[in-house]
């Protein structure tokens, strides 16, 4: 497998890092990761960036999750490139909401590296 | 028709969503187990508090505290670190610990899970300090304890609708 360009968008970095160590987990290595603390970070990197996969936190400061996503479409920066949402946040409508505002997947924090491999790798793999 | 909390009150406050979740994270996050404990451990010099907010049908907060000791084996779980001192990365961890045990336990109640927001957690470090709610609604106050460590996590609520 090429090496697989992801971006993680969470505003704590310890989090972004088990977000990370949970893809190698998964199988998703070798891979090259860029990270974000926030929407507004993820935006700048993806105008420098080219990355196939990105996930991101939705509750974080400045810019949320699902904002980053509306812009990510609205400026076209990413197409074609699967999203996958990592939150704390689990009702029904949050993941509607996330669908809507464009993401593929969703997972819930905590999480175990299983549901993360279940989740994103048949995205990669149909990217 | 209004969504209310008031009627499944006894579902919000029950205790065994606090153990669940706090189980819940532990096991997931950091691969440890946790139990209920019946007091906290020897005072150590430095403790760490985080706080994470709930606003919305229910408002009140989510509060993880330790001593420093406990924090620092928490972020090790969670980054495979080691930490001497309560730094950032430490900070870090622990906010998020209390983010996702505020998450896992409004996700119990599916009315709490969907019309209560959470806030970004702050998290505070030092020695000789008490959080006081002046008469909450409701609030549970469990002690916690793995591998020799113990933690408290607290659930205030000050308001319900």
């Amino acid at each position: 497998m090429s090496e697989i360009r992801t971006l993680i968008v969470d505003d704590s970095s310890v989090m972004r890092k088990i977000v990370e160590r949970a893809l190698r987990q998964a199988g998703l290595d070798p891979m090259i990761v860029h990270e974000a603390g926030s929407g507004t970070e993820g935006l700048d990197l993806l105008k420098a960036k080219q990355v196939d996969l990105i996930l991101s936190d939705i509750n974080m400061p400045s810019m949320d999750g699902l904002e980053f996503l509306r812009q990510i479409k609205l400026q076209n920066l990413a197409p074609g490139v699967p999203v996958v949402m990592i939150t704390t946040e689990s009702s029904e409508e949050h993941v509607k909401q996330a669908i809507q505002a464009g993401a593929q997947g969703y997972i819930r924090k905590p999480f175990t590296a299983e549901q993360v491999k279940e989740r994103v790798l048949p995205l990669v793999h149909a990217a | 028709m209004a969504v209310s909390l008031r009627e499944s009150v006894q579902q919000v406050s029950d205790p065994r969503n606090l153990d669940a979740s706090v189980e819940e994270v532990f096991h997931m996050m950091l691969g440890v187990n946790c139990e209920r404990a019946t007091a906290v451990g020897p005072q150590v010099p430095e403790s760490v508090t985080a706080v994470v907010g709930f606003g919305g049908l229910l408002s009140g907060a989510c509060v993880f505290r330790s001593g420093g000791p406990a924090a620092m084996k928490i972020a090790a779980c969670m980054t495979g670190m080691e930490f001497a001192e309560i730094d950032d990365t430490v900070k870090d961890g622990i906010g998020e610990i209390c983010n996702m045990l505020a998450g896992a336990w409004k996700g119990k109640v599916p009315e709490l899970a969907a019309n209560c927001g959470l806030s970004v957690p702050a998290v505070i470090t030092g020695r000789d300090y008490n959080l006081h709610v002046q008469a909450p609604e409701f609030q549970l106050h469990h002690i916690y304890a793995f591998d020799g460590e113990t933690f408290e996590v607290t659930i205030v609520c000050d308001g319900l609708q």
